[in-house]
């Protein structure tokens, strides 16, 4: 066999697969993307802005998209998932949702990851008061909000951040490790649209470890005047339509409320049940949480021929994602050219 | 003249001792280590606005050993066991527990508790619990009355709830009476000295 027909199969089209199946399609091997959802770009398609450079995220994917579809070597199928697949020797026999049935000579998973259910915090009322959202709801409503009369507006928002993340109680150890980004993000955003608006980011640490994050986060403070008060919110109750949000600012020790128009919740991100099942079907690792996991010193490989890139892995910003999609492709090609 | 200590009392935090952090950890169960210093035990307590130190407060001052601070605060006496800072600790620390424990803790070595009276309830319903294996309101609160000498104290409210059937003047007792008279037998909770 030529190895030019070699094919990969990437699962998941979000920038982390995109970004997958340009590098080896431009590397002269065959890249399959399947997609689940009708449309590609995954969580970058549906935000309004983006850190650090608050430029365009969708304008971004657009642009993976049209450099995919220019690729004779890459093809890209919406609305397919993997049904289920078995090795012969070195490849997989993959049958996918449509019934097709392909051979693969590698797998990048690249599906993203999932979100906490907001509304297991009884306390912050998601699912019970209307304009409790996530953040990733958040984002479809600054687009929303862009059209809407000055009045109609929000004048105070509350972010509560750590929702379901750090918690041992009723949801997961770890930090997500990118909301307290995207939260500086859509703060400011909010002030954007309307400079009178109060914003509150309420949160226990603000974590701005990366290139310019630092920066960003002090400019949404310093510059667009989004207050941030330490502590992590304790309730929300229905007051004089308003929601009331109560918590303790730890700093004076002293308790504090806010009468919210709006409240955004950056919930957990976690691992994808999905994932966890094409783990199971591809042979890959999973970690204590249901994340794909490594193999020690191949930090892109997660089994025989199985690659992985973005969130699934575990919560990452886009220029991580497109970073680890290129990694996983680099080993994918290095692999290819060796058989 | 203005006692600047009283206000700015330096922690000599390199002198501190663990050993309460280890016995609430033994006795509670609980692991204050574990706390991520958030505040939303004390944004939420129930009872803050009436509290010296609140929550997060008193998990920060078993860190730094304060025991003496702590026993005699009268957040001990106010805390209502309503469990709502537990519920939503992220690692649910069980500060009323501990805030039992100190109480004990508190009360077995005389430490003289900062609100009139709060000891003699705490007896007379220990008292209560023994004889009948409940709290019949209305007794403990004649009782309460008597001794603490506010004859009238809550009358009206007490009739009200009479008339409305909440307040049964005869006590009743349990029917399993043997069993909490033996935990009291077993768990001894006097005075020291
Ligand atoms: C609210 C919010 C705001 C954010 N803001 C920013 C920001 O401002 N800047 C920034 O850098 N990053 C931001 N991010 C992070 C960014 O969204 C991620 O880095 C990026 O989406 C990761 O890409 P991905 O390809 O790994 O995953 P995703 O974007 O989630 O894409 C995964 C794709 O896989 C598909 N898929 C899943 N399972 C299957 C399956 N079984 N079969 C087929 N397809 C499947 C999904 O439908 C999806 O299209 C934000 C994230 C959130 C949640
Ligand atoms: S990134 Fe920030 S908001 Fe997200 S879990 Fe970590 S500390 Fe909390
Ligand atoms: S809620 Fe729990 S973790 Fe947070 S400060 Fe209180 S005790 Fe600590
Ligand atoms: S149990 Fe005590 S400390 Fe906890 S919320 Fe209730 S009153 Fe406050």
């Amino acid at each position: 066999m030529n190895n030019s027909e070699k094919t990969a199969l990437i699962i998941g089209g979000g920038l982390a697969g995109l970004e997958a199946a340009n590098k080896i399609g431009g590397a002269g091997y065959k890249a399959i993307l399947v997609e689940k959802e009708e449309q590609l770009g995954g969580i970058m398609k549906q935000l309004y802005g983006s850190f650090p450079r608050w430029d365009n995220p969708r304008e971004l994917v657009d642009q993976k998209v049209k450099m995919a579809q220019e690729n004779p070597n890459v093809t890209m199928k919406t609305n397919t998932t993997v049904k289920s697949a078995h090795k012969k020797d070195q490849t997989f026999v993959v049958e996918l949702s449509n019934n097709e049935q392909m051979e693969f000579d590698a797998v990048v998973l690249a599906t993203g990851f999932d979100f906490y259910d907001a509304s297991q915090y009884g306390e912050y009322g998601y699912g019970a008061f209307d304009n409790v959202l996530t953040a990733l709801e958040f984002e479809a409503k600054l687009k929303e909000m862009e059209s809407w009369d000055k009045e109609d507006l929000p004048q105070v928002v509350a972010f509560f951040k750590c929702v379901g993340s750090r918690d041992r109680s009723k949801g997961y150890p770890y930090c997500s490790k990118i909301c307290c980004m995207f939260t500086a993000k859509e703060a400011g955003l909010m002030k954007d649209l309307n400079p009178d608006a109060k914003c509150f980011v309420f949160y226990m640490d603000y974590r701005a470890a990366g290139k310019e994050y630092e920066e960003f986060a002090r400019s949404v403070m310093e510059d667009k005047h989004v207050r941030y008060v330490r502590g992590r919110p304790a309730k929300v109750l229905p007051e004089n339509g308003k929601l009331m949000v109560r918590a303790e600012d730890t700093l004076m020790g002293v308790p504090v409320e806010v009468a919210a128009d709006m409240i955004v919740l950056a919930n957990a991100m976690i691992p994808a049940e999905s994932t966890i099942e094409l783990a199971g079907i591809f042979g890959a690792k999973i970690d204590q949480y249901g994340f794909i996991d490594y193999i020690p010193g191949h930090p892109t490989q997660t089994g025989d021929r199985v690659f992985f890139a973005g969130g699934c892995g575990f919560p990452v910003e886009s220029l991580g994602a497109q970073y680890q999609g290129a990694a996983a492709a680099a080993d994918v090609i290095a692999l290819f050219t060796q058989d | 003249m203005l006692n600047t200590a009283d206000f700015y009392h330096v922690l000599r935090i390199d002198q501190t001792s663990n050993s309460l952090r280890e016995e609430i950890k033994e006795h509670c169960h609980t692991d204050i280590e574990m706390c991520l210093e958030c505040g939303k035990c004390s944004g939420g307590c129930s009872n803050a606005h009436i509290f010296d130190i609140t929550p997060r407060k008193i998990i920060q001052l078993i860190k730094v050993g304060e025991e003496a601070k702590l026993l005699k605060m009268d957040a001990l006496w106010s805390c209502v066991a309503c469990q709502l800072c537990v519920d939503r600790c992220p690692s649910s620390i069980n500060i009323p527990r501990i805030m039992d424990y100190l109480r004990e803790k508190a009360y077995s070595q005389g430490v003289p508790a900062s609100r009139p009276n709060v000891e003699l309830f705490h007896e007379l319903m220990l008292n209560n619990i023994k004889r009948f294996g409940r709290v019949p309101e209305a007794l403990l609160s004649v009782e309460f009355n008597i001794r603490s000498k506010q004859y009238t104290k809550d009358a009206e409210m007490g009739m009200k709830m009479f008339f409305k059937g909440k307040l049964n003047p005869i006590p009743a007792r349990i029917k399993n009476i043997k069993q909490v008279q033996r935990m009291f037998r077993d768990i001894p909770a006097q005075r020291e000295g």
